[in-house]
């Protein structure tokens, strides 16, 4: 992906995003009364703020393509792009993320810490050593139970299903 | 005196003491990584020192924050890769002296200027910080806006390449900020009815996510890009450099020190900042300047003691008026916000036997320094070798449980998910991410004494100008905006120039 492009693309989706949340402010949080300014004042400005900036960081990107429309792509902004590896890793990322918070409430810390380690080795990272996988979990739950729960005292999450600990 | 004595007395009881050598020990760790700075290492630390009493939690924080910015130099020495940007000038001379076998003395020296240049700016720190809280004592609503103003000008600094960028990052910080229960008039705000959104993005979760989660989605992306480094330096140990090496070199120490101290006082500049120019000043300096670059020792002392100068100096503006400099010290300043001592004027005040209790522990903490990479570091050549997408797996259960530990609430988890792939997008998207923190920190203070000031002046405006510091933290505003923007228009310009240079030489 061009720089131009990109700028389009990033300037387009915070300006609606900047519209969308000036909007939102100004129909849900009160204006306020008294002297001052009430508690919509700062989102909603800064809400407008978001707006012009975008827009100018979209015309920017649409100047960047006027002067950029004769001269090649240079290898670095393609390598900026965002590639199929990498959306892959932030979607693994972002599910592991959620599925060890809920994890967390119904399991316990403990459980849920063994079982998002070994399918994170295993499922994200397709590492299919059992010694690097069973050391890492053992290691790093043990670790954790051990530092945070018992030598600093940590609350850590019992689980509403299972407790173990 | 007995305020020190009491503050000794706390500092040194073995918790203390073992506190800030575990976070120099974690700082020098995550420092040497390539990749894991320390501030994703303070974002993990922080939800562990809830539990601790004050005196450890401060020697943990500020430990693994100047075990962190020495740590730098190894994989800087050894791989030619900055392990944090403050090391960025150390690789240029220091990954020469390793090509040319004396990788033992450039990671010897950059210990002891390291901790020559920490030292000196603590000094200079005790000095300046008492000072500037002092005036700082007579700032009211007004003043403290116009400050936090000034603060928020740093962004430009911040920015990287595109000022706009750098605010569009600054508004979203803001604006993040802004959610939740109005602290003022108890008005919901964009919380969509919910009780859990009430409490508003905590900011403390909204660290863990931009640092340390885009650190693991892109150590898993380079391991499946088949990314490694290697690691080539088994005989490595620290040799310290002679007396006369030192003494050769002692005066670049001091100005680069002063350098460093001067840079980390100014919001928005730091560590990579203050070591590239000292380095500049050390190469303009040199009676042979031909042999920086081939991997001069001086090439090394110079943004090694800078890099760490910048911490004393960056304690300035975070004790004395609650401003950090850039994401380490915010994070700092959480840690010291939430076992209730909140930095500005009144620390000094309400707190001194703590103020005393920090400078000891950023003296234990350069001693900590000092003799864990002399003997250890062997340990610290091995911890390269740790694949990163094993240290990201073990970044994830940091996250989960750092994000539950600030509130006991598994809600904190899944809004850590959410804001770490959307920093994650951003940071793609070449925003960048440290203005988004100023942002948060500052957010609420800007807002609230902003407000406060129209009340308490009836809703004139004329209020905002009617104070000398306030004027003149406004002007200083404005300058930091003109200087960058001239900067940065210089820089396209001879960008541009250069290009149609290439392009005519092309044809």
């Amino acid at each position: 992906m061009h720089a131009a492009h990109r700028d389009q693309l990033v300037g387009s989706l915070l300006l609606i995003f900047g519209a969308i949340w000036t909007a939102v402010v100004y129909l849900t949080v009160p204006a306020g009364f008294g002297d001052g300014i009430g508690p919509r004042a700062f989102p909603l400005g800064l809400g407008v703020l978001l707006v012009i900036l975008s827009a100018m960081l979209l015309i920017s990107g649409f100047r960047k393509n006027r002067a950029n429309a004769d001269m090649p792509e240079d290898s670095e902004e393609i390598d900026a792009a965002m590639t199929r590896i990498d959306l892959r890793m932030v979607g693994s990322v972002f599910v592991v993320i959620m599925v060890y918070g809920f994890l967390m409430e119904k399991v316990g810390f403990v459980i849920a810490t063994l079982l998002i380690v070994t399918s994170t080795l295993w499922l994200v990272l397709g590492i299919r050593r059992p010694l690097v996988i069973g050391a890492m979990a053992v290691g790093l739950t043990g670790g954790c139970w051990l530092v945070f729960g018992k030598l600093l005292g940590a609350y850590l999450p019992p689980g509403t299903w299972i407790s173990l600990f | 005196m007995d305020l020190l004595l009491s503050a000794l007395s706390v500092a040194l009881e073995p918790t203390a003491v073992l506190a800030v050598v575990i976070g120099t020990f974690l700082g020098l760790v995550f420092g040497s990584i390539p990749g894991l700075t320390f501030t994703v290492a303070l974002a993990l630390v922080l939800p562990v020192t809830f539990s601790l009493a004050t005196a450890p939690a401060i020697g943990l924080l500020l430990g693994t924050y100047i075990g962190g910015m020495t740590g730098g130099s190894v994989s800087a020495i050894l791989l030619g890769i900055p392990g944090t940007p403050s090391a960025a000038a150390t690789v240029i001379d220091g990954y020469q002296l390793t090509r040319r076998g004396k990788a033992s003395l450039a990671l010897g020296t950059a210990v002891i200027v390291s901790s020559f240049g920490g030292l000196f700016s603590l000094f200079v720190m005790i000095v300046s910080v008492d000072l500037v809280a002092r005036m700082a004592l007579h700032f009211g609503p007004v003043e403290i806006f116009a400050l936090v103003l000034f603060g928020l000008s740093t962004i430009c600094g911040l920015s990287e390449k595109s000022l706009v960028r750098g605010l569009i990052a600054g508004v979203i910080g803001l604006m993040l900020m802004t959610i939740g229960l109005d602290e003022m008039e108890g008005v919901q705000r964009l919380t969509f009815g919910t009780i859990t959104l009430q409490q508003g993005v905590n900011l403390l979760v909204a660290m863990i996510a931009l640092f340390a989660v885009p650190h693991v989605i892109e150590a898993f992306a380079e391991y499946y890009r088949g990314e490694h480094r290697h690691v080539d330096a088994a005989d490595v140990t620290a040799e310290l450099p002679s007396f006369r090496v030192l003494r050769s070199n002692f005066w670049l120490m001091v100005r680069c020190a002063f350098m460093g101290t001067g840079i980390g006082a100014i919001p928005g500049t730091g560590g990579p900042i203050a070591a590239f120019l000292a380095y500049a000043h050390a190469k303009r300096s040199s009676k042979d300047s031909s042999q920086f670059g081939r991997g001069a020792l001086a090439g090394v002392v110079a943004p090694e003691t800078a890099n760490n100068a910048v911490t004393g100096g960056a304690m300035i503006p975070l004790l004395s008026l609650g401003i950090p400099g850039d994401p380490a010290t915010a994070i700092v300043l959480s840690g010291l916000l939430i076992h209730g001592l909140v930095p500005g004027p009144m620390l000094f005040i309400e707190h001194p036997g703590e103020i005393y209790t920090i400078y000891i522990a950023i003296i234990i903490a350069y001693i900590a320094v000092l003799g864990i990479q002399l003997l250890g570091i062997r340990f610290f050549v091995q911890m390269l070798r740790v694949p990163a997408h094993l240290l990201g797996v073990g970044i994830i259960v940091m996250c989960g449980f750092g994000a539950f530990a600030i509130r006991n609430s598994v809600f904190d988890v899944y809004t850590m998910g959410i804001l770490g792939v959307i920093a994650y997008a951003l940071m793609r998207a070449r925003i960048p991410l440290t203005p988004i923190v100023l942002g948060l920190v500052l957010g609420p203070t800007l807002e609230r004494e902003f407000r406060t000031a129209l009340i308490l002046s009836e809703g004139s405006y004329g209020v905002f100008f009617s104070s000398v510091p306030a004027v003149i933290f406004y002007l200083l505003a404005v300058t930091v905006i003109v200087v960058h923007f001239v900067g940065q228009s210089r820089s396209a310009r001879a960008m541009k120039q250069k290009t149609e240079q290439q392009q005519k030489e092309a044809v």
